[in-house]
């Protein structure tokens, strides 16, 4: 029976119950809803036909339907497929049977649903608090309904729990959330020998911010503002995922020269992170050429960034059914992206002649494939290790399906293989851009989106410098956001790096930590 | 007596005075080899006033020995400077090559000691990775200093001057060169500029002090950084001894700063190495010197 499509197997069931079939361009949307007795069996269906986690949320509907709701969202590889698993739950004693042990990349995903809705996953392997610390009082959810976004919480004593490593010789080595440098913060306890590393634990969401609350409620244009300032670096991303959720919401296609100009901006976002990130894995070592020239160029980018948009970081331009405000400049800069890719060209042959570089960098943080694959990495860190999983490919978006562009991977594993990556995925990015510049044709910018149906679910998603950045929207009334959740890059590599760390010693986390470039504002939205 | 007085006072304060320039020529270089245009050539001074000018902040889980520290790191090594003569003068007879090793070793041990005692994380990785870094410099700053030492036929730092100036001192040089990236705790040893703490070697033992007391952690540092350079200087490239005072102060500034400007450039063009392969460094180091003295003996 594994033989069959899954959701066939399923919607003749008769207590599931096969809510509807869409599609949207090329890809395919599938929405089953489950009852909670299934849901494992399920689950454990798709894992066996190869599908990936997506992402994963919460609902609560007690004031509505007097019920909880869990969407699980996967994606078949090859089939061009999402579905999305509906499980209703009580509304008193919300819990089901956790998939971690099965899919170990809901492991972050459950944990924050449950200090969220307090949502309990049965037979979840570590349950300990991840989005809420311990001053955060019991039996207050934020996300619940009934939790008002102004509420004042009380603080109450508690501390970081973390699982402890024992033994002689063993030091543990508190570092953050405040660091000497001008980052974000986040708490790392690093268990050491001399300076071996045995284990490495992190906790984060030190400055969580409530967004997906705030959308909550807002008018869908309204919330689009919300989406871009997510992340400073990610904001074109970001807004996309977001207004490609929203259209397929509404059920309108986007004009052609709005899906250029997002694919342009979508890139150049790409590009000045990827080579910003260059140049950032540099200083982990106090490689000074590669420092400097790294931010110059990314400098140059963003200040083309600038002329194209009128903003260096991309922002104001994309809007739920198009683009707002079309891009200057276009034939110059270009042009200039040559110059671009010839200089980054030079500087990275220099910086991968330098045998100082070729040796910090080799055999330090190796992220193994099976672990990239079970934990659910994404990005350049997930293709590094040899997971060939991009979504302009795996589920083409936008115009993705015009361009002619290849999906590097590495084998190792290694900081030289995310260097080597991120240099490579540069390349096939200015190949992209150069055909959307010449191809970009004259045409309306943006739709007009009709009314949205309320309590309808939607995903949209881009495959940002750092992985994929998924935003699953349920519309409320009078066009209103209902529930909002974003799981971005970072939230899927985050578990992951500790990972990567033990085996090496202590002053190469930096390095290793650079190489993965992750985003402490993705994960605290 | 009063004479020799004089002459350790004007050493003296000319190490205080030239130190931070030093370390800003360095700055300034290094700034500009990587297109930046980098801080004013003053900014080391600006820096030192306005910590000595902010109160301490010491914790309170320390003693005596976290406030003591930094007076014995800057008094240690200013009589270091000062047994090295700047200009031509009389011998003090305050000490020689092995004196000056240990003053070095004992700042060093007070430094480690004090970034032990507040008991922070960082203070601590500082410490025992700069225990682990001298255990394997001084042995070759040791026999480097032997080598010529064997060649002058006296460890008296007079009678040692431009003993480096034979073919077998090119190999000391270079062992030499090597104690002194890894002494002032430069690129590819330590990373003076970074802000990456787990990273830290020399900064990481600073990290719990403030104010006045890091000021005067600094200033040590530039100092110790001025005399390991005079020192080379002094070895292999020394003065004419007849020269006037003013002439020789100007010149011995002038070779300082083209040798910061040598550490600049390599600073530069590498990247900070492995902890674990500074063994690999030094032992190159020591071959150096450990081949420098046997040419001494065997041409």
């Amino acid at each position: 029976m594994c033989n069959q499509p899954f959701w066939k197997v399923f919607s003749e069931h008769p207590d599931c119950d096969l809510i509807k079939i869409t599609t949207n361009g090329a890809v395919r949307n599938i929405k089953l809803g489950v009852p909670v007795s299934k849901f494992s069996e399920a689950v454990d269906m798709l894992k066996k036909q190869g599908a990936f986690l997506v992402t994963m949320t919460a609902t609560d509907k007690r004031q509505q339907f007097g019920i909880f709701t869990v969407y699980t969202v996967f994606a078949l590889p090859g089939e061009n497929t999402i579905i999305e698993l509906k499980v209703v739950l009580d509304a008193e004693q919300p819990s089901y049977p956790s998939i971690t042990p099965l899919i170990p990349a809901a492991h972050w995903l459950e944990r924050e649903m449950k200090d969220m809705f307090g949502i309990i996953p049965v037979g979840h392997p570590d349950l300990r608090r991840l989005a809420v610390h311990g001053d955060w009082p019991e039996d207050i959810y934020p996300l619940r309904k009934d939790f008002a976004a102004n509420t004042v919480v009380p603080r109450v004593t508690g501390k970081l729990e973390f699982c402890s490593v024992e033994g002689e010789g063993l030091f543990q080595v508190p570092v953050g959330p405040i660091h000497a440098g001008i980052i974000e913060p986040g708490h790392f306890r690093f268990f050491t020998f001399g300076e071996d590393v045995i284990d490495l634990q992190a906790q984060l969401f030190y400055t969580h911010r409530g967004i997906e609350k705030a959308a909550e409620g807002k008018h869908y244009a309204d919330a689009a503002l919300v989406a871009e300032r997510i992340c400073g670096v990610c904001s074109a991303s970001h807004s996309v995922a977001y207004a490609q959720a929203i259209e397929t919401l509404a059920g309108v296609a986007v004009p052609k020269r709005a899906l250029y100009i997002r694919t342009i901006l979508l890139e150049m976002e790409r590009l000045y992170n990827h080579i910003g990130d260059i140049g950032n894995m540099c200083a982990g070592i106090g490689f000074s050429f590669g420092i400097s020239r790294g931010a110059m160029l990314k400098e140059r980018l963003m200040r083309m960034n600038m002329r194209l948009t009128g903003h260096r970081y991309l922002r104001g331009m994309v809007i739920p059914g198009g683009i707002q405000k079309d891009v200057a400049n276009t034939s110059e800069i270009s042009s200039e992206l040559k110059e671009v890719e010839q200089e980054l060209k030079k500087i990275t042959s220099i910086m991968l002649a330098s045998q100082s570089l070729v040796d910090r960098m080799r055999t330090t943080g190796i992220l193994p494939k099976e672990v990239a694959l079970a934990l659910g990495a994404v990005g350049p860190a997930a293709r590094a290790s040899g997971v060939k999983r991009d979504l302009r490919t795996e589920l083409p978006y936008g115009a993705y399906a015009d361009f002619a562009f290849k999906i590097p991977t590495q084998i190792e594993g290694d900081v030289l293989s995310r260097l080597n990556q991120r240099i490579e995925e540069s390349e096939q990015t200015f190949a992209i851009l150069q055909q959307a510049f010449l191809h970009l044709s004259e045409g309306a910018l943006a739709v007009e989106l009709p009314n949205l149906p309320p309590y309808r679910t939607a995903v949209g998603y881009t495959e940002s410098a750092r992985g994929a950045n998924v935003h699953w929207v349920m519309s409320g009334p009078d066009n209103r956001i209902f529930r909002y959740m974003v799981r971005s890059a970072s939230h899927c590599n985050w578990p992951v790096l500790p990972l990567c760390v033990p085996g090496n010693i202590v002053p190469d986390f930096p390095l290793i930590n650079k190489s993965f470039e992750l985003c402490y504002a993705c994960l605290d939205r | 007596m009063t004479g020799k007085l004089l002459i350790i006072l004007g050493q003296f304060s000319f190490l205080l005075l030239v130190a931070p320039l030093i370390n800003g020529i360095i700055k300034k270089s290094k700034a500009l080899l990587q297109c930046r245009r980098g801080p004013s050539l003053l900014q080391p001074y600006f820096d030192i006033i306005k910590f000595l000018r902010r109160e301490s902040v010491v914790s309170v889980h320390t003693s005596w020995l976290t406030q003591l520290t930094p007076i014995i790191c800057l008094a240690s090594y200013l009589v270091a400077g000062s047994m090295i003569p700047l200009w031509q003068h009389e011998n003090l007879g305050i000490g020689d090559m092995i004196a000056l090793t240990y003053l070095f070793a004992m700042a060093r041990f007070f430094l480690a000691l004090a970034a032990l005692e507040p008991a922070s994380a960082f203070g601590g990785m500082g410490s025992s990775r700069e225990m682990m870094i001298s255990s394997l410099v001084e042995p070759v700053m040791v026999v480097g200093l032997f080598s010529l030492a064997a060649t002058a036929g006296t460890t008296d730092i007079n009678g040692i001057m431009g003993a480096g100036q034979n073919p077998a001192g090119l190999l000391t040089f270079i062992g030499l060169l090597i104690v002194v990236l890894a002494e002032t705790g430069r690129i590819p040893v330590d990373n003076p500029d970074t802000h990456l703490e787990l990273t830290m070697v020399h900064e990481g033992m600073l990290l719990e002090y403030a104010g006045r007391q890091v000021g005067l952690l600094h200033l040590a540092a530039m100092i110790k950084q001025v005399v390991l350079l005079i020192l080379l200087i002094h070895l292999f490239w020394p003065q004419n001894p007849n020269a006037p005072v003013y002439v020789a102060l100007v010149l011995i500034f002038a070779k300082v700063s083209f040798l910061g400007l040598v550490l600049a450039m390599i600073e530069s063009a590498l990247a900070k190495m492995r902890l674990f392969k500074l063994p690999e460094l030094m032992a190159g180091g020591m071959a150096f010197c450990l081949l420098a003295v046997l040419s001494t003996y065997l041409i």
